[in-house]
């Protein structure tokens, strides 16, 4: 038994296409020799080039074309994920902007005004991944996010087939509860012993950390919230001059303004050095300012360095500092929209964690990341993260040395006989200059 | 922090020998990953085909109702140290499924963005949604709070006007507010995330006359235009703005001497540092439709609000929130039932009609049979909101609708 076992009635089954074969229960996939063989929706031989979009659900009779299309993308997609993993496809077939635009062999860019046939969707859908980056190669190695997990993957399929929305639990109910239960572990692994924290996911890190400077400024001046910053001293936020650009970025954004953002020399592995940190606030307390917020970076994006927390925090907790890190809230953005956030609902509304959010309606990021985690035990996370270290490498100048490779390994399929043959490349393409 | 220690190479060992311990690593990149993987994915693709079908299928629930507390003892959602089995990957996304409201459902017209649309699915998974002056601005009052603020001593910077606002679905009259922006030289911005759709429609577009006026506009395709979440756009009049405001020149990122048009890097223009791809589906889906596709989904999703205005504006039970043809597919009613009809208007009414939509939804989540949503505004107690942007809706789901509320809240 298995995974192969349906979980639906007899009458569920009468409704799938009659056309498509049904599957025995009793095999497991794992022994599965030809599974396409097995597979419920079986893929037939479809002409795609008379049929449009709206031959497919919800158009009446639309079913079977609409499997049959989805069946031949799911085609589509599964030889890109068997060629991604092959060490003899290049990582990219390279165009200069232009060239893409020009058009290449068929490959169209333009919108029209008329509806294209099915048959130029897939076509569409083939050659933008052939003119894309394979971020999940194993020689990709260019920014910190590579790497194509099969779970996730599946996570995010499964993510966009809901196409539902974080607000409330009313519409997104099990990936409410899927983002409680991993913010705490989460949470937990941080190391807060109160269980009662907060946190929301979000697009990525830089509003992560916007985030961050907003609880704190809240926290500290409530009325920013309505009076605004001219009600509020002239803060400062102090991070390292290795830290990531968001941090300044969020200083503009919020209105602090980036000078008073405040950069603390680093050490030459790129790490925060607390005497020059404790010297910097004081200095802007002499000069009347508040300090607010320091800005710790586990992790920075160009050394990988670790910033010395335990000293940081001692000094945060000194002077009364809000203390983040860079390395991985409510009262605060909360706005009680009346037409999102009813509280008469029938549930428990402190399920309903859109009104945390700056955004209205939030993407449900957390289902791909909480069915990795069920995949993959904690620690070989962790372990992956750490290993997070091309034939796709990043290069870029820091302070006065010039262009510098920045190895970066987070892409799970790398070996180290990629790093040999990275290490070859380099000195291949090189060996002339 | 410590060093990696033993477990450095979990996944890429030459020859794959940590495959068959856990089976996170049975798929690639493990070595002869490959049939695993693709039984898994196909597997996957086997489940979410089913949900599609039922999706779209009348005689299913649009939900499957738990409360917090019962969905938490349902089902094992915690995270654990180990790993779980490809089994149970499988059971944990059907079983994701089995409790997920169905938005592409034909009877889910719960939030503006609704609808389940093939293509754009196919491309979510390749990148891995009259008295009508009622709710609008009055730009006689916005020109009076203009002066003002001028008069305190504030400079007024920003006007925001709406096209489609969120409970109404009222359209701004944005040709007075952009000359009064023009006047008082004031940055206007339309939000018109909702309303931005009907922009498609040569039959509606008129609504948003004057939005070429303004500085910037917000424009949602994942909500009337369908396309899967999240697709949200702010569109900006003038160029290199977006850059010269936002930009940091993280040198990791936008090194200048590389050896193509640097005006493609546009990570810059973000708030954000990465930004996941969600221009293609949106892209994916114009090409399969083409601007007529789009044109002739929104011109049925009002449509059908107008079916709905007609068909209940005068029935027994029911009343509108606002008089008048509604401008989007919002349309806001209250239904009065048996009991309440006839009464005088008072507080005790008002308090009653208040506990109505909520028992009425609550019930329709309960049976599972359809979602719309209600919400009350100002002293207006509770009242629905109907909101279309489903293109699986019909006049028949319209009709299922009515008779849904009737039946359910027959009793109060």
């Amino acid at each position: 038994m298995g995974f192969l076992q349906r979980t639906n009635s007899l009458e569920d089954k009468s409704r799938i296409v009659s056309a498509l074969k049904e599957r025995q229960s009793s095999k497991s996939v794992l022994a599965c020799e030809n599974s396409e063989k097995e597979s419920r929706f079986r893929r037939t031989e479809t002409d795609f080039s008379n049929l449009y979009a709206r031959d497919l659900l919800p158009s009446k009779n639309g079913e079977e074309q609409t499997m049959q299309f989805l069946l031949e993308v799911v085609d589509i997609l599964l030889n890109y994920v068997r060629k991604t993993f092959d060490r003899s496809t290049k990582v990219l077939d390279f165009h200069h902007p232009h060239q893409l635009l020009e058009g290449m062999e068929g490959f169209n860019l333009e919108l029209s005004d008329n509806p294209e046939s099915l048959e130029q969707i897939l076509v569409d859908c083939r050659d933008t991944l052939k003119y894309g980056v394979r971020t999940g190669h194993p020689r990709f190695f260019n920014q910190l996010s590579t790497g194509l997990d099969i779970i996730g993957l599946a996570g995010e399929w499964l993510t966009s087939t809901a196409n539902t929305n974080m607000f409330t639990y009313e519409i997104a109910p099990v990936f409410v509860l899927m983002e409680q239960i991993t913010l705490r572990k989460m949470r937990e692994i941080i190391g807060w012993s109160n269980k009662n924290g907060d946190g929301i996911f979000s697009p990525g890190g830089a509003i992560s950390n916007m985030y961050s400077i907003m609880a704190a400024r809240y926290k500290y001046f409530p009325e920013v919230k309505t009076k605004g910053m001219a009600a509020v001293p002239k803060l400062v936020l102090f991070t390292s001059e290795h830290s990531h650009y968001s941090i300044k970025k969020a200083g503009a954004a919020l209105g602090f303004g980036t000078d008073n953002v405040i950069l603390i020399k680093c050490n030459e592995r790129g790490k925060i050095i607390p005497a020059d940190l404790e010297a910097k606030i004081l200095e802007a307390k002499q000069k009347g300012y508040i300090p607010l917020f320091v800005n710790a970076t586990a992790g920075t994006t160009v050394y990988g360095a670790f910033d010395p927390i335990q000293e940081i925090a001692d000094i945060c907790e000194k002077y009364n500092l809000w203390l983040h890190v860079d390395g991985i809230l409510q009262g605060c953005n909360q706005m009680c929209a009346g037409y999102l956030f009813q509280p008469d609902k029938q549930y428990d509304v402190s399920y309903d964690t859109g009104d945390k959010a700056i955004q209205c309606g939030r993407h449900v990021d957390i289902f791909k990341f909480w069915l990795m985690w069920k995949a993959k035990v904690a620690p070989k996370i962790k372990a992956l993260m750490m290993e997070s270290g091309t034939t796709m490498v990043g290069y870029q100048p820091q302070g006065d040395k010039v262009n510098f490779f920045r190895m970066v390994i987070s892409n799970p399929a790398a070996t180290k006989s990629d790093i040999d043959f990275l290490i070859e490349e380099i000195e291949r393409l090189g060996q002339e200059l | 922090m410590a060093s990696p220690g033993s477990g450095f190479w979990p996944f890429g060992t030459e020859e794959g020998s940590a495959a068959a311990e856990s089976p996170g690593t049975d798929l690639l990149p493990t070595c002869n990953g490959e049939i695993t993987t693709m039984s898994f994915l196909q597997d996957v693709v086997d489940i979410l085909l089913q949900y599609v079908v039922k999706s779209f299928d009348r005689s299913t629930k649009v939900i499957d109702f738990h409360y917090p507390n019962e969905l938490l003892q349902e089902y094992n959602w915690e995270l654990a140290d180990q790993p779980q089995t490809l089994e149970e990957i499988l059971l944990n996304c059907r079983t994701t499924l089995k409790y997920a409201i169905k938005t592409g459902h034909p009877r889910y017209f719960n939030q503006l963005s609704t609808g389940l649309d093939m293509v754009g699915l196919a491309a979510d998974w390749l990148t891995s949604a009259a008295n009508t002056n009622i709710g609008k601005m009055i730009p006689s009052d916005l020109e009076r709070r203009i002066l003002e603020a001028k008069q305190k001593g504030f400079v007024p910077f920003l006007v925001s006007a709406t096209a489609g606002t969120t409970v109404y679905g009222a359209f701004d009259p944005l040709i007075a507010i952009a000359d009064i922006c023009k006047k008082y030289k004031i940055w206007m911005h339309v939000d018109g995330a909702w309303g931005g759709g009907l922009l498609m429609s040569r039959k509606h577009k008129w609504k948003l006359n004057g939005i070429e006026r303004a500085n910037s506009v917000t424009w949602n395709p994942h909500k009337m235009m369908g396309v899967p979440l999240q697709c949200s756009a702010l569109l900006v009049r003038e160029e290199g703005l977006m850059q010269s405001c936002n930009q940091m020149h993280a040198s990791y990122l936008f090194q200048q001497d590389k050896h193509y048009d640097l005006s493609y890097d546009t990570g810059d223009k973000a708030l954000q540092c990465g930004r996941h791809v969600d221009v293609f589906k949106l892209w994916l889906m114009w090409r399969a439709k083409g601007t007529i596709g789009f044109e002739a989904q929104i011109d049925k999703c009002l449509e059908l609000a107008e079916y709905l205005y007609n068909k209940i504006k005068n029935r027994e039970g029911y009343e509108m929130v606002f008089d008048g043809k509604p401008q989007h597919t919002n349309v806001c009613f209250w239904y009065i039932p048996p009991s309440l009809r006839g009464m005088e208007d008072s507080e005790d009414r008002t308090s009653r009609l208040m506990k109505v939509a909520p028992v009425i939804k609550a019930r329709m989540m309960e049976y599972g049979t359809t979602m719309v949503s209600y919400q009350p505004l100002g002293d207006k107690a509770n009242f629905f909101r109907m909101v279309i942007s489903n293109p699986a809706a019909t006049h028949q789901d319209i009709d299922f609708l009515i008779d849904e509320i009737e039946r359910l809240g027959q009793d109060l």
